[in-house]
């Protein structure tokens, strides 16, 4: 990079991370310096610096296990969200022509605006026994089905793919959408058939949009605790739980500040460790 | 053919299950019963309860602006350093995308009261500017990794002819990098938007008394819950945005021409 | 001429200069700030009220402890005022500012908790009772003991709250234990495992609670005394119980933050806080129980504070929730948290 270059790329660069800085990077480093504490610097409370928070949030069972639950709750979300949400960009950016693309691009959108809390009680009308969907199928069913997904694991998915399935489709549209459709004509004029295509060409170059889309599902998901508690019910307490609970119930700040941190170390290793495959396959 | 139909019929799937909650929430808007039970009786009620509730317009309007201001800002900012981290390699990129995910990751409600300590501690303090400063943050890792999807599919080759046609740096910016990004530009500014516009925890730590957002409104009712003047004033902004899209969708085009 | 508008112009500002904007911090939809009990509050006083809401103790404490001098009255759980004196977040009370103190029960002026430090720190405002209610369809005749959350018939379609405290001490009073002194943890332990497979979710809001009854989903589910009253008022068929085993006894005061500017506007608005005439109308509403003797006296006879909490023998099987040290908490916490993971 020449003496310009470097200057230019900084001055691109200095805004957002200063910003980030300022509103999150500081806030998140005096967290960090908490989680080191034991006990919160407020008033004339006592505190002298200890490892033990890390100690007990790593060597505690029911932690590990609540954060097994939510890692694989992430992992079914992101991978049914992928499997909805490819087809539908696919369909949106390569199918569908003229203005009726612009129209239902929206209207995905759309649902994505509205509130976390409504959307969510929303699911429990529509999930649980005697509730919309049940009333729906009994309707069309010849013989009386009982259907109660609420309070299950199963309602806790739905409800967390709804909220982050439109990340997937937006993100993977927008690679689709960047295809070159003459690269596709080739391959077709030399007699390749769909899904040849579709996996060597299409999937390869769709694969930027798709990580992108997974990593903006998966990395919030883990750390989810509303959702979880109000479709889970009994099954849905979850890594975020303790951690909100530290906040929330004790007054445990160090604790629960070092259970994020470990959460945010347990995602970014995540993310490196898959990190090789995922660049292999978005180049 | 059968494939659009196919194509169609999977579309049509897919919106029935992002729009089965919607539907519900505003179904239930119009239900006379205030515990959501069914069956369904017509009533008008909240509308008529809604439009006497100044708390929840003031707050459903400050919501709508401010996620305005915060796309807007997070979304050119953002811009700006995807096209830097997209560009050039140099050392510390690796690390400089890495920490894109804190903000993602550490759940809101330890951002949120880190938010509140430091505000405090370095005199920023609450009130809306610092509800906006927090948002902005919060909603900058959605723009950039958005944006740098997208570019990733950039054809290098088109930059390098454009240079050497003697292209100046600033108007192969403008004329080839930024319109390849676009569509990216804006699926990172409705993120931001709706990052913003449904982001409680900050608001509620950040946000002076009496000032709140609609999210805040809704989260803060905790103990006693929220009534269906909630899904009625949801039910309204769904309506409205969908009006505003469907004029955007006349006149703009999302997916660059094909 | 120039008199008159003089005269004019300083009955304008007279109010006005007196007047100042106060800050309460409370739970949302907690009494104090019903839209016509603020406006009336407003036209006597010239005071006007703001609110900010908080949605646990916890975070109640947090907010006073880093926004010093943004409130003016806080609404403080007696278990938790010891705490907040201790740390010096709230400030003795003037009992000449607030004249309808007179007709508050002495018994809970001189609640020990209220008086942490030596003097009075809390207005006792409300008081009420954290048991259970029941759903006429599925009990026309009211349970009388706690073991129906245990009953098989009614597995899936029992709740409580989630919140470790509660539940503990609900499985305390179970097992027949002290809430405030639980010697046989592990009993409490135990009888909450059992508890587990009985339970369609945790409940988080009152009018989540309405809906789970309403729709059918609950038959039997934890309850506040106040949400009841409102519930029922609201036409949803259910009955407040308090089981032969007793339930768990709360008391809610109002504070005035020490860091506070404006003592004399937080000390009338606690006045009217507490003034029969306020309670009376919000009463008809659903409300918990009133610490007023005159504001309780004058109640119409069916009303539900008069009839269910107003009845001797209920109010001796009560066990009233003292403070909680943090490390108690934390065991408590602990406990549920294993074994809602286990789930």
């Amino acid at each position: 990079m020449t003496g310009t270059e470097r200057l230019r790329t900084l001055g691109l660069l200095a805004p957002a991370y200063v910003w980030l800085t300022v509103a999150v990077f500081l806030p998140l480093s005096a967290m960090a310096f908490f989680s080191l504490l034991t006990d919160v610097s407020f008033g004339d409370r006592d505190w002298s610096f200890t490892l033990a928070n890390y100690t007990q949030a790593l060597t505690n069972p029911t932690y590990a296990i609540l954060l097994w639950k939510s890692l694989r709750l992430a992992f079914w979300v992101t991978v049914w969200c992928v499997i909805l949400g490819f087809p539908c960009a696919y369909i949106l950016a390569r199918m569908i022509k003229g203005r009726s693309r612009e129209a239902l691009f929206l209207l995905v959108i759309l649902p994505f605006w509205s509130n976390a809390l409504v959307r969510v009680f929303s699911w429990a009308i529509v999930l649980r026994g005697n509730g919309v969907l049940d009333r729906a199928v009994n309707a069309v069913s010849p013989w009386e089905v009982k259907l109660n997904l609420m309070f299950s694991e199963t309602a806790m998915v739905i409800g967390l793919v709804h909220s982050y399935l439109p990340y997937v489709i937006l993100t993977t549209y927008l690679s689709l959408q960047a295809i070159d459709d003459t690269v596709i004509e080739a391959a077709r004029s030399l007699g390749a058939r769909f899904p040849r295509i579709l996996w060597r060409l299409i999937l390869p170059l769709a694969m930027p949009g798709l990580i992108a889309g997974a990593v903006l599902v998966f990395v919030p998901v883990v750390g989810s605790f509303m959702e979880p508690r109000l479709l889970g019910g009994r099954v849905g307490t979850t890594y975020g739980t303790l951690i909100e609970d530290q906040f929330v119930a004790v007054f445990n700040w160090p604790l629960g500040a070092a259970l994020s941190f470990i959460l945010l170390a347990v995602v970014l290793l995540i993310l490196a460790a898959a990190s090789p495959a995922l660049r292999r396959a978005a180049t | 053919m059968i494939r659009h139909a196919l194509a169609r019929a999977y579309l049509g799937l897919i919106l029935i299950f992002l729009y089965a909650p919607i539907a519900v929430m505003a179904v239930m808007s119009f239900n006379a019963s205030e515990f959501y039970a069914l069956p369904f009786r017509f009533s008008t009620e909240w509308y008529e309860r809604l439009f006497t509730n100044d708390e929840i317009l003031a707050a459903a309007w400050r919501s709508v602006w401010i996620a305005l201001v915060v796309a807007g800002v997070a979304t050119v900012l953002g811009t700006m350093a995807t096209l830097a981290l997209w560009r050039h390699d140099f050392p510390g990129k690796r690390v400089l995308q890495a920490l894109l995910f804190p903000p993602i990751a550490v759940p809101w409600l330890i951002t949120g009261t880190a938010m509140l300590i430091f505000f405090f501690g370095v005199g920023i303090g609450r009130g809306t500017p610092a509800v906006i400063i927090g948002h902005v943050a919060l909603a900058l890792p959605y723009v950039i990794v958005t944006v740098f999807a997208r570019m990733q599919s950039f054809d290098r080759a088109l930059e390098e002819a454009a240079r050497s046609l003697g292209a100046r740096p600033l108007t192969v910016a403008r004329k080839v990098i930024l319109p390849h990004a676009a569509p990216g530009i804006i699926a990172g500014s409705l993120f931001a938007f709706a990052v913003s516009f449904d982001q409680f925890v900050v608001s509620y730590f950040l946000a002076e008394p009496g000032d709140s957002t609609l999210p805040v409104l809704i989260y803060s009712a905790i103990r006693k819950g929220f009534t269906p003047e909630i899904n009625a004033v949801s039910t309204i902004i769904i309506a409205v945005s969908m009006a505003v899209m469907v004029l955007a969708a006349r006149y703009a085009k999302f997916g660059g021409t094909r | 001429m120039k008199t008159i508008l003089t005269t004019t112009a300083l009955a304008l500002i007279a109010p006005m200069a007196l007047a100042d904007e106060i800050r309460v911090l409370n739970w949302q939809g907690y009494g104090t700030d019903l839209d016509w009990a603020i406006t009336a509050f407003t036209e006597a006083t010239g005071h006007t009220v703001v609110h900010e809401y908080f949605t646990s103790e916890q975070e109640m404490l947090t907010k006073l402890r880093t926004n010093p001098g943004a409130y003016d009255v806080v609404l403080i759980n007696s278990a938790f005022t010891p705490q907040a004196q201790a740390e010096g977040l709230i400030g003795p009370i003037d009992a000449a500012k607030v004249p309808n103190l007179a007709d508050v029960d002495p018994a809970l002026v001189a609640n020990e908790d209220l008086n942490a430090g030596g003097a009075l720190h809390g207005v006792p405002w409300t008081w009420g009772l954290t048991s259970f209610a029941v759903n006429t369809g599925d009990f026309p005749e009211a349970p009388t003991s706690v073991s129906v959350f245990w009953d098989p018939a009614l597995k899936g379609r029992v709740s409580i709250r989630d919140d470790a405290l509660e539940a503990v001490q609900f499985a305390a009073l179970a097992t027949g234990q002290n809430i405030n002194n639980i010697t046989d943890l592990d009993a409490v332990k135990a009888k909450l495992t059992e508890l587990m497979p009985q339970i369609a979710t945790f409940w988080s809001a009152e009018t989540d609670w309405n809906q789970n009854m309403a729709a059918g989903q609950f038959a039997v589910a934890t309850y506040w005394s106040g949400s009841a009253a409102r519930s029922m008022s609201e036409g949803l068929p259910v009955a407040f119980v308090v089981p032969e085993e007793g339930a768990i006894g709360w008391l809610d005061g109002l504070s005035v933050p020490a860091t506070s500017t404006k003592q004399d506007a937080a000390h009338a608005f606690i006045d009217w806080m507490i003034d029969p005439d306020f309670y009376v109308k919000w009463e008809a509403e659903g409300a918990p129980a009133t610490s007023n003797t005159a504001a309780a006296a004058a109640l119409p006879e069916e009303s539900f504070n008069r009839k269910v909490l107003g009845d001797p023998a209920t109010v001796a099987r009560v066990q009233f929730m003292r403070p909680v040290p943090d490390d108690v908490r934390a065991t408590y916490l602990a406990l549920w948290q294993e074994l809602k993971a286990a789930q």
